[in-house]
């Protein structure tokens, strides 16, 4: 009997001590406590050094409500700046949740509070670092993007987020998340049973350290853009320049924009509900997502696919007397006739691209106009339209271009070159973002082969980008018959009859071509593309500014003090940049929306 | 009986064997309640201000009374049994009037700075006094007043425990029935008792009609196993089976599904109860009423759990009970004792988390972990290897004492070691059941492990006795 049961004892014994592991697990979740190490976040240069995104020392006031002995409340809140009654009602929430658990009290507190706390001491209370972003330039809103704590769905997605964490959400801080977060560190402590912490496991051999966030260096030239976001104050449109050699974006700003420091802190909830309120959207970065019609500025896509397939020699002269006059008919204005590539380049004549089109379209060697279009559209593709360009922006859409599919099922299979003859003044169902038309500006300045554009530069702890970035990517179009274009784009700026003389800067060699395109919202969008300088160009700009008229009105003036700031660091015609400054233009399309 | 031995230690005639076991027992039980309670603030095991430096004074406290036990004749223990017997119970009702209570137990006597527990002494002097009454030349434990007046020595401390309402304490009295069961107590009261516990536990684990189906099975194989004729049993379980699906489909169809398969097993087995018993008349076999009388005492014994259980036992007890047939599972709550408990213990691995490494012992997770659960230490800082030693030194110990009242030639003698080896068996067997789910929570100490000055010198004093009468036999074996 004394036997047997002290052996079932120990066959019990030997059952939950030696066979079933989970004992040993149970006991670790009573006494290890995983206190979480937050690394600051990586921070963002431009491409001259300076900083565009700073990472701010902050401190979240933490408190584990047993541990609390009576203290001031007044002298308290009058260190933190937080009103007695709100401090008492988050002193509630934090009991209610758990009496012997932390919680937040109060998020991002500066050092300087921090370190008077720490000499008051109050017992129950302790701060915990987080980093916090600072905006110096407080330009750049929509490119840089912004963080906030993750939500249920990437916490989801990916297990290295907790609750509580912070996330970029938009911008370079989405695109970069993974370099920029840097990695959390652990601290494991022992807790006693009231989950009070007893010291280190293991004195310390499974912690880890928080890596902090890589920094990186933007293609950004924060001066530059700067300017640029100055000069479309007031005008909904965006700025696109880019460095042709290379396809790094120099300036990237949408309009209206919003200064970057308003989306952090405890008023950032309350200040993104505003932004996203406001009928103009500020938060939508047109610069990657709009899709506008690009206007004159294609017709040099069209003049090249025409120059490729051999449907168009430069020297080729068509008639234009206001307008192309076969069906429906395009118009033009006042300029002389008959012209050649380069004079209708230069004039930004329709009827002679209509021609163009047609040729392309009804190239008797494909067979028919449905054949003709799908091989125009394959052109059109490879300059970059009607697709993402890849570029490290997540923010990016696609733009669209119609596939013969399409014209087939909006007119029943009954259509030709003439039904889709808008397309040849970038008309139509084209939509283009302005990443896109830059890009054409640079693929022009490079004569047939863009690099895929980029903002950022370098992330510092690595020797280059993705290999993608490094590759020319190609038109179909060979080199040789981008001549003539350009020779037409440096006309329009430098001689008479040109459309684009107010973009000329002596000694700058710009060329450029305007574009003016009809939309339904209202007065014509102002476009211009250009780079500079003719040989060996060094910048590539788009400038889209919704409603504001000719492509010479606005577009053509800020592309110039662009290129003229970036190229010569100096700015020779402050009158130009108060005429772009003091130009009014309304917008009945957004502001209607306010309204209702 | 010579006048030598009175002055005589009688130090070779000492099973030192037993007292070895009983030191190391003591000093890794104080080392354990070092580990329980230690805090680096008050790091030395010598400090007088915690527990393990208190433990230290009570095991000094017991060396002395050890010594002193060694020292005094044994005569005076068969003398004095009676007067002690009365002495404690005098002092347990004391304790019900001036007593201070713990726990919800009022049995505590306070004493200037020490608390003292005189339920822990009086185990003790009822080992003695029923030592004393059964080795008496007119005792016969087939005899009802003799019976009678046993029981009543066990019963009347047990009532006063009961009264001070600390069952557990009580309920160590039961050990006594192993003595009763080696001075040949009649076995069937055992069989009795086993069954009614295993009804008891069965009567939670099945549904009515599974229990009552086993009982009719246990029955019927039984009463074939004594008698044979397997062709009737047979028969009988089909026919009671069969009349009771068509009560339950049939009758049925009349009452509307009110009546359950229960109460359709039960009519058909007590309409066939009448058949059984023409049939025993019929084939002369008497056994078979014994066992429908069995049956049917069975029958009111199940149907009286339900009451006793609800009614009689306190919440936390029928907490306990559930917790441990695995009925009921509330880790925050009625189980977090055990729960944590066996989380301590099972983390120890086969070589434990080493001394002080223990993190439930040293985190407080574990409740009462210096006196009703010290074994978790045990378990948790010197794993299965340190359980093992320990449940095989307690094993041997116990061993020891059973053959120490072996070689008694006294009733007196015999049943006193007895009585010390099961109420060492219970307090063994209860404590470390329930610290591993085995048993229900019950709060009695493990004997030298668990901290408590009274409970210390109380252990020491029954076994140093049972020690000194052995000694004195084994030398008068060897003066003759």
């Amino acid at each position: 009997m004394v036997i047997g049961v002290f052996a079932l004892i120990i066959l019990r014994l030997f059952y939950i001590q030696v066979i079933d592991g989970s004992y040993k697990d149970r006991a670790d979740d009573n006494v290890l406590r995983y206190e979480v190490q937050y690394p600051p976040r990586g921070e963002v240069y431009d491409r001259n050094g300076e900083f565009l995104v700073q990472s701010k020392d902050v401190y979240d006031l933490m408190v584990v409500p047993r541990d609390v002995t009576p203290f001031d409340t007044a002298m308290l809140c009058g260190i933190v700046g937080v009103p007695i009654e709100k401090f008492r009602a988050e002193l509630q929430k934090a009991e209610r949740y758990s009496r012997r658990r932390a919680s937040v009290v109060l998020k991002q507190l500066p050092k300087e509070v921090k370190v008077k706390l720490e000499e008051r001491s109050f017992p129950g209370f302790y701060t915990v670092y987080r980093t916090i972003r600072s905006y110096p330039r407080k330009i750049a809103g929509n490119l840089l993007g912004y963080v906030s704590e993750v939500d249920e769905r990437a916490i989801a997605r990916d297990s290295y987020y907790r609750s509580g964490d912070y996330i970029g959400k938009s911008g370079i801080e989405l695109a970069y998340e993974n370099v920029l977060r840097g990695d959390k560190g652990v601290k494991v402590n022992l807790v006693d049973v009231h989950g009070i912490v007893k010291g280190s496991y293991q004195n310390g051999i499974y912690d880890t350290l928080a890596v902090p966030g890589t920094a990186i260096t933007c293609s950004i030239d924060a001066r530059l853009q700067a300017l640029g976001e100055e000069l479309l104050a007031g005008k909904v449109g965006s700025i696109v320049a880019i460095e042709p050699a290379t396809g790094e974006i120099l300036v990237m700003a949408s309009s209206p924009t919003y200064d970057p420091d308003e989306l952090v802190g405890r008023e950032s909830g309350n200040n993104y509900m505003k932004l996203l309120r406001n009928p103009r959207s500020p938060l939508f970065n047109r610069a990657v997502m709009s899709r506008y019609p690009p206007g004159s500025t294609f017709k040099i896509v069209n003049g090249l696919i025409g120059l490729q397939e051999g449907v168009l020699r430069p020297q080729d002269t068509y008639p234009c007397h206001r307008g192309y006059t076969i069906g429906r008919g395009v118009k033009c204005h006042e300029h002389w006739s008959p012209l050649n590539l380069i004079d209708a380049v230069q004039t930004s004549c329709n009827a002679y691209f209509c021609y163009v089109l047609r040729n392309i379209l009804d190239n008797p060697k494909y067979g028919s106009v449905k054949r003709g279009f799908d091989v125009w559209a394959d052109y059109v593709r490879s300059f970059g339209y009607g697709r993402k360009l890849d570029s490290d922006f997540l923010d990016e859409l696609n733009g669209y271009v119609p596939s013969s599919e399409f014209y087939d099922d909006r007119y029943n299979g009954r259509w030709n070159s003439l039904t889709v003859i808008s397309l040849s003044i970038g008309q139509g169902e084209l939509g283009c973002t302005p990443l896109q038309m830059a890009n054409l500006a640079a693929t022009v300045a490079n004569r047939g082969h863009y690099f895929i554009p980029h903002v950022v530069k370098r992330i510092h702890d690595r020797d280059s980008l993705d290999a993608r970035f490094y590759e020319p990517h190609f038109t179909k179009v060979e080199s040789k018959y981008f001549d003539p274009i350009v020779e037409g784009m440096y006309r329009a700026v430098h001689k008479p009859g040109g459309t684009a003389s107010i973009a000329r800067v002596d000694g700058l060699d710009i060329c450029g071509k305007t574009g003016t395109a009809q939309n339904p919202h209202g007065a014509d969008h102002s476009t211009f593309m250009c780079f500079a300088p003719r040989n060996n160009p060094k910048i590539a700009v788009s400038v889209y500014v919704e409603n504001g008229r000719f492509g010479a009105t606005v577009a053509a003036p800020i592309a110039s003090l662009i290129v003229e700031q970036y190229l010569t660091d100096t700015i020779t015609r402050p009158q130009l940049v108060d005429y772009v400054k003091n130009m009014q233009i309304a917008y009945p399309y957004y502001d209607r929306k306010k309204t209702k | 009986m010579t006048g030598r031995r009175q002055n005589s230690l009688g130090i070779g005639s000492v099973d030192w064997s037993s007292v070895l076991i009983y030191v190391a027992l003591v000093v890794i039980g104080w080392l354990n309640i070092y580990a329980a309670v230690y805090d680096e603030s008050h790091a030395s095991i010598f400090d007088v201000s915690q527990r393990y430096g208190m433990q230290m004074i009570w095991i000094g406290v017991s060396a002395f009374v050890a010594i002193a036990i060694l020292l005094i004749d044994d005569k005076y223990y068969h003398m004095l049994a009676y007067p002690f017997y009365w002495g404690a119970i005098l002092m347990l009702i004391a304790v019900l009037f001036v007593g201070k209570e713990v726990h919800g137990a009022k049995s505590w006597i306070v004493l200037g700075p020490v608390a003292l527990q005189p339920t822990e002494l009086v185990k003790f002097t009822t080992a003695l006094a029923l030592a004393r009454y059964m080795s008496t030349y007119t005792f016969s434990i087939h005899r009802f007043s003799s019976i009678v007046r046993m029981f009543a020595i066990i019963v009347l401390p047990a009532l006063i425990i009961m009264l001070q309402n600390d069952t557990g304490s009580a309920m160590v009295y039961g050990a006594f029935l192993f003595v009763l069961y080696r001075e040949g107590f009649n076995g069937w009261i055992y069989v009795a008792l086993i069954m009614a516990l295993l009804l008891f536990i069965f009567s939670f684990l099945l549904t009515p009609e599974a229990l009552l189906a086993l009982l009719v099975l246990a029955c019927v194989v039984s009463e074939g196993i004594s008698n044979g004729r397997w062709r009737s049993k047979i028969i009988y379980v089909a026919s009671v089976a069969l009349s009771t699906l068509v009560l339950y489909f049939g009758l049925n169809l009349l009452l509307h599904g009110r009546l359950t398969v229960y109460a359709s097993l039960l009519i058909s087995v007590l309409l066939s109860l009448v058949l059984v018993v023409v049939y025993a008349y019929r084939q002369r076999l008497r056994n078979v009423y014994m066992y429908v009388g069995l049956f049917l005492a069975s029958l009111l014994f199940t149907s009286t759990i339900d009451y006793v259980f609800n009614e009689v036992l306190q919440v936390h007890q029928q907490k306990r009970i559930l917790d441990t047939l695995g009925l009921e599972s509330d880790l925050k709550g009625w189980g977090y004792n055990v729960n944590q408990s066996k989380i301590a213990i099972g983390s120890g691995g086969f070589f434990g988390k080493g001394f002080l490494g223990g993190t439930q012992t040293k985190f407080n997770f574990v409740p009462e972990q210096s006196t009703d659960f010290i074994f978790c230490t045990v378990g948790e800082e010197w794993g299965f290897l340190g359980t093992l030693i320990v449940t095989s030194l307690f094993a041997l110990l116990i061993l020891r004492l059973m053959k120490m009242g072996e070689r008694q030639q006294e009733p007196f003698g015999r049943i006193y070691c007895y009585s010390v080896a099961a109420i060492f068996f219970f307090h063994v067997m209860v404590n470390i059941g329930m610290t591993i789910g085995l048993m229900p929570v019950i709060g009695i100490p493990l004997p030298f492990f668990s901290y408590g000055g009274s409970s210390l010198v109380a252990f020491t004093i029954l076994f140093f006795v049972a020690v000194k009468l052995d000694a004195g036999k084994r030398e008068s074996l060897i003066d003759q």
